[in-house]
């Protein structure tokens, strides 16, 4: 999870068919001690720059799912794919720029004002409220979580966490 | 255990250095005999020893080290061999395992140090993960495009009893091998190279690695092709071949330049096209309209120049699979190859003879003249390097040797060592500038120890003179920190060290010097002292275009 200060530049998600240097990758990779550190390794040494990240298990035991987005640089696009493939860690990489997807964030935040009607009508849910201030949990797509984070704003925020996104490819 | 693995891997010799942390491994090493050990005076000397063992054995190299200080030492080494694609294993030991973390005596983070200069590293923290372990870092070092391996093993692994875990499986499902070719591509390339008005071929250290020297004749051969190879790739294709260019880059040939920069159908083989080759990238190769590129690496593809056609495969089974599509060639291919011709005159490589000073090139003319093809030749980096590479007429594969991707200072002395442990059927020459010597010149006590009948070319110019050169021309020619005039008397430096030497200052004195290097069993070394004004031509400004090489002046 990247700890975010209020007022986010939510990176762009590419659109089909406009330049971009983002790339949007998932990748099966072997859990293990180094893998984490082999892959941001890559991504530093070869001139890219982390966007957005996010870390989980995968359906496979042994195996974690990573999704990234990346600034490629002045690299060609493909040489991110291509590094990451290089590694003895990573099993699978796919590359979902530009494709449909349903590309997710969920953000917490806690709040100071108790009049919560313009975040729940958004779809927020409310984890817990106290006497400092209400925490509410939101999910969505980058621009989503990005208006969120300017309607919070109105409400007074006293914490935010954002995590990075969750990618998978769209099959109607 | 680590050694029962090693033999069963076919290991005949280990260059290393013992330490807090392997002193498991080595009280056992005495039980295997099979194993010969060759005690390293640094531990840079043993990867560099156990790079030029591999590339001169074509087996993996193996090295030692303990942790700490002992592994950081290997670094530069195992950089030299990554850059270069050298198949090596390293064993490092680290601190116990209960104890890594804790800033311990000689913890170091070896694995994150070493991580970018590694095809793979691996910490091993339980015994019942080493057999594997061992068997996949051979594995993952050899094939593909090789490269180092590193396997840290925490003390208490090595002292851990186990009963014998026997042959290994490999675990690998991301490690992916491109071995085989795409049919329609090789096809396309290769209508493409018979097709062409102007086809020039580069030919790199992958056609070397997958021994596809043959197919690569007949394909130049088949497709009136000439054929330039990079530094690395020196020995893919005879230099008196008729369709050779001879080297190509920024110091290479003015008629294998001339026809990059004409071409108009461009196939690199085995290669990265790095900036060495292509000198200014927007002006590389300005006439090409095909670009066909053959690596085994899919990361080299586009990685510096986009390629229109793109055969990701082993270099042999690419070359073999395009043989059957040549087909007939372009009618007027006899233009093309008698401009090439009238180039080869215009730039000739020449040199300053009449000056009366030794010149390095004469050293080499005789060296080549004694030891036709039936040498190696180790380099350094530096002037010594690229004369070493284009004064000889290396005509079969596997002959010269040198550090061409990380351009290590250092690296010839010990990696020459090592080639002679790889091939003692072969005479093994180091060639060397004085400066790159003295940063590995420790090991001389190896040579001597093991009697290995290495013969030490010093071309010692009393500066570094590759920096010099580049001052003089590139950088308002400000000599700046570049002198080396106090420099040991190295006859004497080799008596201390117990081998035969000689200083030769003048020509007469060449031929002679060398009657007694080769009289002379074991390690013997020649200090020429050469013109020290003598530099590498052509050569390509700094962020030039290659059609923009320097040559050398017509010299009266
Ligand atoms: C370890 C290392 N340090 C610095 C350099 C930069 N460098 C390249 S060539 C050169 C000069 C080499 O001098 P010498 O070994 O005497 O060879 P010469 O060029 O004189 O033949 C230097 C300093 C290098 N390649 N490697
Ligand atoms: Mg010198």
């Amino acid at each position: 999870m990247l700890e975010m200060k209020p007022k986010p530049a939510a990176a762009p998600l590419p659109v089909k068919g406009k330049e971009t240097r983002i790339r949007v990758l998932s990748l099966l990779v072997e859990d293990g001690q180094n893998t984490l550190t082999k892959v941001s390794g890559v991504i530093r040494r070869r001139g890219f720059h982390v966007r957005g990240i996010s870390v989980g298990p995968s359906r496979q035991p042994g195996r974690s799912r990573i999704t990234l987005q990346i600034d490629h640089g002045h690299a060609e696009a493909d040489q991110v794919r291509k590094q990451l493939e290089r590694l003895v860690e990573v099993v699978e990489v796919e590359d979902l720029t530009g494709d449909e997807v349903h590309s997710r964030e969920l953000i917490v935040a806690k709040v100071a004002a108790s009049e919560l009607e313009a975040l729940l009508q958004r779809g927020a849910k409310v984890l817990s409220t106290g006497p400092d201030g209400t925490t509410v949990e939101f999910s969505g797509d980058a621009d989503e979580v990005g208006d969120f984070v300017n309607e919070l704003a109105r409400h007074g925020i006293v914490e935010v966490v954002r995590s990075g996104p969750v990618v998978m490819r769209r099959t109607e | 255990m680590i050694l029962e693995a090693l033999e069963r891997e076919g290991v005949e010799y280990i260059f290393g250095y013992p330490g807090g942390a392997n002193l498991p491994i080595y009280q056992h090493l005495p039980e295997h005999p099979n194993l010969k050990h060759i005690l390293v005076r640094h531990e840079q000397g043993a990867a560099h020893m156990a790079d030029g063992y591999a590339r001169a054995s074509g087996k993996p190299g193996v090295v030692f080290a303990t942790s700490g200080p002992g592994a950081l030492n290997l670094v530069t080494g195992l950089c030299t061999a990554y850059m270069d694609s050298v198949p090596m294993i390293a064993i490092t030991g680290q601190v116990v395992s209960t104890q890594v973390g804790r800033d311990a005596f000689q913890e170091s983070d070896v694995i994150g140090a070493t991580s970018s200069v590694t095809k793979h590293s691996y910490l091993v923290t339980r015994i019942d993960q080493l057999p594997r372990v061992i068997h996949e870092a051979f594995h993952i070092a050899t094939t593909g495009r090789p490269g180092p391996v590193l396997i840290d093993i925490c003390k208490d692994v090595q002292q851990a009893d186990a009963e014998r875990i026997t042959p290994q499986y490999l675990d690998l499902p991301g490690y992916k091998l491109n071995g085989h070719v795409n049919l329609d591509q090789a096809r396309q390339a290769a209508q493409a190279l018979a097709g062409a008005e102007r086809p020039v071929i580069l030919a790199g250290h992958g056609v070397l690695l997958s021994h596809a020297e043959r197919e690569l004749m007949q394909l130049s051969e088949a497709a009136a092709a000439p054929v330039g190879t990079t530094l690395l790739g020196i020995g893919a294709f005879p230099v008196k071949h008729p369709l050779s260019l001879h080297m190509t880059g920024f110091m290479g040939t003015g008629w294998c330049l001339k026809a990059v920069q004409n071409a108009d159908v461009l196939m690199m083989v085995g290669m990265r096209v790095d900036d060495r080759v292509t000198a200014k990238l927007s002006e590389f190769a300005p006439n090409v309209k095909t670009f066909i590129h053959v690596d085994i690496d899919e990361s080299e593809m586009g990685k510096n120049v986009r390629p229109h056609i793109e055969l990701v495969a082993d270099a042999r089974l690419a070359l073999e699979a395009m043989l059957p599509h040549v087909g007939k060639v372009q009618a007027d291919r006899g233009n093309w190859l008698a401009q090439i011709d009238e180039w080869r005159e215009e730039h000739p490589l020449r040199y300053r003879h009449s000056n009366g000073q030794l010149q390095p090139q004469d050293v080499l003319i005789d060296m080549y003249r004694r030891a036709k093809s039936e040498a190696i030749v180790v380099a350094d980096v530096g002037q010594n390097q690229i004369w070493a590479a284009l004064w000889w007429n290396y005509d079969r594969p596997g002959l010269f040797i040198n550090s061409g991707g990380s351009g290590t200072m250092g690296f010839a002395l010990p990696a020459a060592i090592g080639a002679k442990f790889g091939r003692p059927d072969l005479p093994v020459w180091c060639v060397a500038g004085e400066g790159g010597f003295v940063m590995t010149a420790q090991e001389l006590s190896v040579a001597v120890e093991h009697q290995l009948d290495v013969k030490i070319v010093l071309l010692n110019n009393f500066s570094l003179g590759m920096v010099r050169q580049f001052q003089d021309d590139f950088y308002g020619g400000v000599r700046s920190q570049v002198d080396l005039t106090h420099m040991p008397d190295f006859v004497k430096l080799c008596e201390a060290y117990g081998l035969p030497a000689l200083r030769v200052e003048k020509f007469e004195d060449i031929a002679p010097s060398f009657d007694a290097a080769e009289r002379t069993k074991g390690p013997f070394l020649i200090d020429f002292r050469i013109d020290p004004e003598a530099n590498v031509y052509p050569i390509v400004p700094l962020g030039k275009g290659l059609n923009e090489f320097r040559e050398a002046p017509e010299y009266a």
